[in-house]
This record gives structure tokens, sequence and C-alpha cells, in this order.
């Protein structure tokens, strides 16, 4: 049992030095403020943006379509790294907000591609028929799309919006890129800070984890609510 | 009320409607009979523009809809429209169906729109539905909700899309019965059906469409006992 005294107490230091001493677990903590400030600012930055070129896509001018074209094709075919910079050192470089919005804007911009095509599938799975009842009863095609169709589409679209939030949720790993310290940036800190690499990341792994169980079980109790009102 | 000129539809090179002519008078039933793919549904459906006309014109109350700017929307408040598949609003109950349009279009306050909801909804025998949703009705309850869904906007003309066909034979009655009623009442009705007892019973005249023309036009006794062109003698001998 010798060995595994050592290694206990082993473990003991290692954990107190990385996380308890010099208060090192409040960098773990803003992080964990910072990764869920970007996020939901940039999950509802997305969504809008995503229903924005998603209509621009199904629209029926040609200039619209155009421009929702290219930028799902832009966004897609470049990282999200690379985005990012070039969002925070070129186009926002003279504006002087909290970084953490400017990241924010950024992911939101990207994720706006993805959610745009979840968004234009969800529409497009909606019947044609109820288009028409709508159109026959004399709405608008703005009132049937709002009142008719894509109340149904979010049903669809649900399930696969969470996907896309959690996906960006581990995407804002990359803002260290640009000066904000986020989980997983602090983890990095407290890495070069005691020199143990084991601890530090696995703790930003299991925070990360545990948050988007969290959160997974969150959305997964929100979608049966949705489906409640489905009535077979 | 209905003065169709000359009207030509092409889905790409595909001619559906060949040069009709046709005018359809205030309280009249007409029946549209015809094989599949004779433009019988398509016609009907460029009578409240679901379709784009492709060339030719359409009076609605003299009014050209086909005219470009015309207000499409107003155009299709008059006119009422069931489908072969009812579209119901599944996310909606019963009487949101109904209620949706005419609350939206600022037609009546939601109070009053709810009262006729009642009244149509007591109409069609299903009164005691109005707080279910769509999918916990039959097919032929769900095609009743249509009809007084389309109702609500208190429209001059009705235009039904095989309103039977999706419909398990034991129900076509019910929805048939509903129609007729409504055809007592006066209403302006356009039917593309393949229930020929139906035309038979209601229709005021009857359109035989193939090749995406009226072959033939008449009373419902003319053309079913005595049908002049050779093309309507083919099709009834094989639907009577």
């Amino acid at each position: 049992m010798a060995w595994f005294n050592n290694w206990l107490t082993d473990f003991c230091d290692t954990f107190s030095k990385c996380f308890i001493k010099d208060d090192r677990y409040m960098l773990l903590v803003d992080g964990i403020g910072v990764t869920i400030k970007v996020s939901l600012f940039a999950v509802v930055l997305g969504v809008l943006i995503g229903l924005l070129i998603a209509l621009c896509n199904l629209s029926k001018n040609k200039v619209l379509r155009l421009i929702g074209g290219i930028y799902t094709d832009v966004i897609r075919g470049t990282p999200s790294v690379t985005q990012l910079m070039i969002i925070y050192f070129v186009i926002f470089a003279k504006v002087h907000w909290y970084k953490w919005i400017i990241a924010a804007i950024a992911f939101g911009i990207n994720s706006g591609a993805y959610v745009s095509e979840i968004i234009r599938a969800g529409i497009l799975s909606i019947d044609r028929g109820q288009t028409e009842a709508g159109r026959s009863l004399g709405l608008s095609g703005y009132q049937t799309m709002v009142h008719i169709v894509i109340p149904q589409a979010v049903k669809n679209i649900f399930p696969a919006l969470c996907n896309e939030f959690i996906v960006l949720i581990k995407e804002t790993a990359i803002v260290g890129y640009v000066g904000l310290v986020d989980i997983q940036k602090a983890g990095d800190y407290i890495k070069s800070n005691t020199f143990e690499a084991f601890m530090p990341l696995i703790g930003t792994a299991i925070i990360y984890y545990v948050l988007i169980k969290i959160l997974t079980l969150a959305l997964g109790r929100v979608e049966s609510k949705l489906r409640e009102s489905e009535v077979r | 009320m209905i003065k169709v000129k000359n009207l030509y539809k092409k889905f790409d090179d595909l001619e559906v409607l060949n040069g009709i002519d046709e005018h359809i008078s205030k309280g009249e039933v007409v029946v549209v009979i015809g094989p599949s793919g004779s433009g019988k549904s398509t016609f009907l459906r460029c009578l409240n523009l679901l379709e784009e006309v492709t060339k030719g014109d359409i009076y609605v109350d003299d009014e050209l809809i086909t005219a470009p700017g015309v207000n499409v929307n107003k155009v299709r408040q008059k006119m009422g429209m069931v489908f072969q598949h009812f579209n119901l609003f599944p996310h909606l109950t019963i009487m949101e169906n109904i209620t949706l349009a005419p609350t939206l279009l600022k037609k009546m306050t939601k109070e009053e729109a709810v009262k006729k909801g009642q009244e149509l909804l007591e109409r069609v025998g299903l009164a005691e539905k109005a707080d279910a949703y769509p999918a916990q009705l039959s097919g032929g309850q769900k095609q009743r909700v249509a009809i007084a869904r389309a109702l609500a906007m208190n429209p001059e003309i009705m235009l039904f899309d095989e309103p039977t066909s999706a419909l398990d034979p034991e129900m076509v009655g019910e929805v048939l019965e509903v129609m007729k009623d409504l055809a007592k009442s006066g209403m302006t009705m356009v039917i593309v059906t393949h229930e020929m007892g139906f035309a038979r019973e209601v229709a005021s005249r009857v359109l035989f469409m193939d090749q995406g023309v009226v072959m033939e036009s008449g009373r419902p006794e003319e053309i079913f006992s005595n049908p002049q062109n050779e093309r309507t003698k083919l099709f009834l001998s094989k639907v009577l």
C-alpha cells in the first residue's frame, strides 16, 4: 500500500500546487465566465445571422441569394481561428470594445453560416402545402412564414441547433489567440507557471465536459417540452 | 363572377393549359372532371394565382387579377380553397386554425373570429373539437375543418381541389355532405373531383377537361347521359 500512499500524497501536492496555491483556481473560475459570456452572446448572434442568411438563401431575389451564398461559402471555407484573428486584429483593430464582445461577434459570424444551413433545411422540411394553405387564405408571404412555417420548423431545427451550440462552446477554446483568458487559456497559464501538464489539462477537459453535460441535459428538457404540444 | 380568357399555363416545356375560356357566374356550382394530367387542378390553382399564369386573363368581379401589381393577397381573401391533403396547421388547435387568418388580416377581432369559428364548426358538425389539434382528427374531420377554415374569411367563391381523394372511403360522405350544404346555401363553387355521383347530384354545370382544354361543358344530365365529345364518352365509359 505504500505506493498508493506515495501516489496520493503526490497527487494532492500537485493538485494543491496547480489549483490552490496563489489562488490559481480563480483563473479557471474567471475562464469559465469568459467562455460562457462569449458562447452565449455568440449563439444569440449566430441564430440571428443564421435566420437572416437562411431567408436570403431561400429568397426569390437573386442578389439576396448571391449574398447568402457568398457568406456561407466564405465562412465555411476558412478556419475559425483565421476568422477570429482577422476580425480582432484587422476589422476591429481600431475599436476598443471589450475583447470578449469582439470575440463573440467573430464566433457569431462564424456560427451564423452553419446555423443558416440548419434553418434553411428546417424551413424546407415543412410541406409546401402549409405555405399554400396560408397564402390561399390571403396571408402575405411574410405572415405565412412567421405564423405558419417558422413555428413548425423550430421543432425540427432545435436538436441541430443544440448541437451547433455545443460545437460553438468548444470552438471558443481558441480565444486565447486574441488574448482572452477562457478555460483553455487559464489551464494553459497554470501549465506554464507550474510546469505541470497533466493536472491543468485534464482539469480543463473536465470543466468543459461538465459544462457541456449540464447544457445537454437542460436542452434535452427544453426539447421534450417542445414535443409535448405535438399530440399524435 | 369569374371570367377566364384564353388561359395558358406552361411548366418549363410542359404545356398544361392550352387556352381556356370560361365564365363562372355567381351561385354556380361548377364541377371539373377529366383524366389525371388533364390540367384540372392547375386550372383551379390558377384561379387564385397559386400558379403563375403563363398567358391569358382572369377576371374576378370584373377585376383583372392577372394584371401586374394586383394585390394578390386581397384577391385570395375573396376565394377560399380546400386542398386534397387538407393542409391544416398542425401546431395550432382547430379553433386557432380557423381564426388565424381573419384576425391576422384584421377582418375580425379575436372575439368575433372565435364566435364565427364556433358557428362554422357547428355547421360542419365538429363543435366539440375546437380545442383539439389536427393530429387528433380523422381525415374526414380534418377536411371539414379545412372547409370551415376557408369559410371563416367569408369568401365569395370556394375552390375545392380533389377534396375527397385522400380520404378513406367511409369518410368521403361526410365531406360531400358539407359541400352539398354549402352549395344549397348559394355559394359559388368550383370543384375538381373524381366523385361522379356527387357531380351529377350537386353540379349546376360540369366541365370535362382533357389535354389542357375544356372539351365539353354542360348541365350534369347532358354530360353524363348524353355526352357529345368522343373524349368525354371514352372517359365516362371508364369511370361510370
